[in-house]
């Protein structure tokens, strides 16, 4: 088996606010690189570097929004989000929780800072993926996994490296509880400092790696700071990381869906048609209501 | 959002080559402005037809005694928007026109305008049609405000800008079709009790 290598490394984007709740790094799709078309799957990644909030007694967030067409991933590092959506499903994500969420035909929803958290304030670190569906997917009727951080596949890597949590897929036989359309694997990579952790991923495979928290070396050579995003290139299925200090990574990889993509604002659609069509049914109410 | 460039616009609607456009560029400014910034306010002078190439504005106007907003145009990609009032007639404006997201503009002064007429072929003719097009559509939202039931208005909205409903906050969509935040929300829970898979709403 060949090695991975390293495509690029992405610095973090200057943050902006999504809502009044999430100020985000947007990385997926970036400007210029990388487009949703070359990190397919995978469409849109927003990352909530660790933050302050001050207590807030209207929780802070994002109002009623429409999503067709894909699945959103939210992984709450630090502090918990309220949801709510227009087919009656709502809830918290906390601390260390993991929601996947199936927009499929469409739905509306909004996330908030969880009620008692806004009030309290406190840390607040989170990532925003979306991955996108088939064309079948996208018809499919809207749900949600709310997979608690003690649901996760938890493998304990040898001379006590750390753990891989495995949300989605699996890591060496270790399976992650997540269902999904399409090939993915998701997983959470907590290491201690010089703890190391080796990975394998078919060739084909869109892989990337997110560092939340610590440096790490990747292949023992490139060394990665905090908050930056790794794209791996297709060459290769075998790569290695190391944490330079105590490190918590995101790493993705998914099998890419090679669609076409029509992509505006919250829908992903195959073609132009669709999403007007997405657009209409938007417009008129298809996608239920919600305040 | 997609960025939609003028000089797409032109030559998909002009018999115009690459070097009267690369002429034209030259002479114009493209600004980018963030969300909330202002390219016209209450009381200045308009200079300029804003063409949005990336992003959305929007127009609109205050009452003194309540501090009442009116919108009366939203402007996302591929629109102009401007004050003739001021622009063409030099009065003070009587509007604001700001950025609602971060957003790309190509400022169309006089000059540019007077080039268009005497360089490009068809140009007076398309200019007079889209001056046409702008009193149509005047007239037809005046005629709503006036005559139309709120949900009737609220679907013209939609046909007109099919992809602002969520760019857009309820209370700026309530101000355009003229009337409250609240009577918006009872016609989209109407039109999805209506036109939703979903029984219990």
């Amino acid at each position: 088996m060949a090695t991975k290598a390293i495509e690029s490394v992405i610095a973090p984007p200057t943050p902006y606010y999504v809502g009044d709740g999430f100020r985000v790094h947007h990385f997926i799709p970036g400007h210029p690189f990388p487009t949703m078309q070359r990190t397919d799957p995978f469409i849109m990644l927003d990352y909530n570097a660790l933050q302050h909030l001050e207590p807030s007694e209207t929780p802070r967030g994002v109002g009623a929004h429409p999503h067709k067409g894909f699945e959103t991933v939210t992984i709450a590092y630090k502090g918990s989000v309220a949801h709510q959506d227009s087919h009656g499903g709502g809830g918290v994500i906390h601390e260390g929780d993991v929601q996947w969420m199936t927009a499929g035909s469409g739905l509306l929803h909004k996330e908030f800072h969880e009620k008692e958290f806004s009030r309290q304030g406190g840390d607040f670190q989170m990532v925003q993926l979306w991955v996108n569906l088939p064309a079948e997917g996208k018809k499919a009727q809207p749900k949600y996994q709310a997979i608690k951080g003690t649901q996760m596949g938890r493998h304990t890597l040898v001379n006590n490296a750390g753990t891989v949590e495995v949300i989605a897929g699996n890591y060496q036989g270790t399976q992650g509880p997540a269902e999904t359309f399409t090939p993915v694997h998701l997983y959470n990579v907590r290491l201690n400092a010089g703890g190391s952790a080796a990975f394998s991923f078919p060739k084909n495979y869109t892989t990337a790696l997110l560092i939340i928290e610590g440096e790490i070396k990747v292949n023992g050579q490139q060394s990665v700071p905090e908050s930056h995003f790794v794209m791996m290139n297709d060459a290769g299925e075998d790569f290695r990381i190391e944490a330079s200090n105590d490190a918590l990574v995101l790493v993705m990889s998914g099998e890419p869906i090679n669609e076409p993509i029509a992509a505006h604002g919250p829908f992903v659609m195959n073609t132009r048609d669709e999403l007007i069509q997405a657009f209409e049914d938007f417009n008129l109410g298809k996608f239920g209501y919600l305040e | 959002m997609e960025t939609f460039r003028f000089t797409t616009f032109l030559t998909s609607n002009l018999e115009i080559d690459e070097e009267e456009i690369d002429l034209l560029m030259k002479n114009c400014t493209q600004k980018t402005i963030s969300a909330g910034d202002f390219l016209l306010r209450q009381g200045g002078y308009c200079r300029h037809t804003f063409f949005v190439e990336k992003g959305l504005l929007r127009k609109y106007g205050v009452e003194d005694a309540k501090g009442k907003e009116a919108v009366i145009q939203f402007a996302p990609e591929k629109w102009f928007v401007t004050d003739r009032d001021s622009s063409f007639f030099q009065q003070p404006s009587q509007f604001f026109i700001q950025a609602m997201e971060d957003s790309t503009v190509l400022m169309l002064d006089d000059d540019i305008i007077e080039q268009l007429n005497q360089k490009v072929k068809g140009f007076v003719a398309f200019n007079e049609r889209l001056l046409h097009n702008h009193i149509r559509q005047q007239t037809k939202r005046i005629y709503e405000l006036l005559s139309a039931s709120a949900e009737e208005r609220y679907l013209s909205f939609i046909a007109t800008y099919p992809d602002l409903l969520w760019r857009v906050p309820q209370w700026m969509i309530a101000s355009y079709l003229g009337i409250t935040p609240e009577s918006l929300s009872r016609i989209r829970k109407e039109l999805a009790r209506r036109n939703s898979p979903q029984k219990d709403l």
